[in-house]
């Protein structure tokens, strides 16, 4: 085959990736768009008339139409690595789209809304399942806790061994600090 | 770690103690999670199965050869991938069902247009951690 001159490959970024998991309008979006260097992207919504029936927002205000999507974002963190933040909505029956997102993922991030932890269920029952290391954070949305953070681990039922932080998904170096939780859990893992 | 799409593909319905779960948990029987939005095979001449059906999502597409007299679906990521982006970037960018872009990239790279630099697997490797601990302590 020919080459055009038109174009000068160079070598692309190796890709890593985390996953931002967690139910329905706790943060995931924001917290990618928090740090990524590009405008968060949505790909397309395959599912998005089941969405519409599932989403249970209940008491939680101002997100109301719901669609299911991949939003992602991505850091370049020197020329040869590039991390992607993949932001999933944690439902259980979206399973189809779980191993995409988990298979060679670094870790996760499970974020959760305080006032409705079973939201995050799913992705902490999968998460466990197939191995992925994970950190859950409680997003601090008005900078208070609501519930204290022991009775948020029993009600999780997470192992001690996961680490449970809280965090502000508007703020980069809070979510910067998300992520290195998540970073330093896997490493801990494969110290072991 | 393993993950195997066999074993994975389904969530175990297990509910964690301590809480009522609201509702039905989040299932109900009679919607078919399967359904989608669109259905890819016009783009991809009836195919749905990627030629390399493993493409990661954020594997890194790069443009090699810019080919005259591709269709219009395959030329529009030949032209996006000039600067290398994942897969996930290809299908929001030019609003392409996950799926149909990992099929046209699959077919682009088995020609040769492009190349694909995908992630190193297993990813729990601690240099690759370390580098990524460092990369992100430098986000000030």
């Amino acid at each position: 085959m020919d080459l055009k001159p038109s174009v000068k490959p160079r070598r692309p970024p190796v890709p890593v990736k985390i996953v931002i998991a967690g139910g329905f309008g706790v943060g995931k979006t924001t917290a990618v768009s928090s740090i990524s260097e590009i405008r968060p992207l949505t790909t397309e919504a395959a599912i998005t008339s089941v969405a519409a029936q599932i989403d249970r927002t209940g008491e939680v205000p101002a997100k109301v139409a719901t669609t299911v999507a991949l939003d992602f974002g991505c850091i370049t963190l020197d020329d040869s690595l590039k991390l992607y933040l993949f932001g999933t909505p944690g439902q259980d029956r979206f399973g189809f789209m779980w191993h995409d997102l988990a298979h060679g993922a670094l870790g996760a991030l499970v974020v959760v809304d305080a006032r409705r932890i079973d939201d995050c269920f799913p992705a902490v029952d999968y998460f466990e399942k197939v191995g992925l290391p994970f950190v859950v954070a409680v997003n601090l949305f008005d900078g208070e806790l609501i519930r204290d953070l022991g009775d948020l681990r029993w009600a999780l039922a997470v192992d001690a061994g996961i680490p449970l932080i809280t965090f502000d998904a508007r703020d980069r170096i809070s979510v910067r600090d998300a992520l290195l939780a998540v970073l330093r859990h896997t490493r801990s893992r494969i110290e072991r | 770690m393993s993950l195997d799409p066999d074993s994975v593909d389904e969530p175990p319905p297990r509910e964690r103690p301590y809480l009522s779960v609201t509702g039905d948990g989040g299932r109900d029987e009679d919607v078919d999670a399967t359904v989608s939005g669109l259905r890819p095979y016009l783009l991809t001449s009836g195919r749905a199965e990627p030629v390399d059906r493993t493409l990661e999502i954020e594997a890194q597409v790069q443009t090699v050869h810019l080919g005259d007299g591709l269709s219009f679906e395959y030329r529009e990521i030949v032209e996006l991938c000039t600067v290398a982006m994942s897969v996930a970037e290809v299908a929001a960018r030019l609003k392409l069902h996950i799926g149909v872009a990992r099929v046209l990239i699959a077919d682009l790279a088995a020609q040769g247009y492009v190349i694909v630099e995908r992630p190193d697997l297993p990813a729990h490797d601690a240099n690759l951690i370390e580098r990524v601990i460092r990369g992100l302590e430098a986000i000030r």
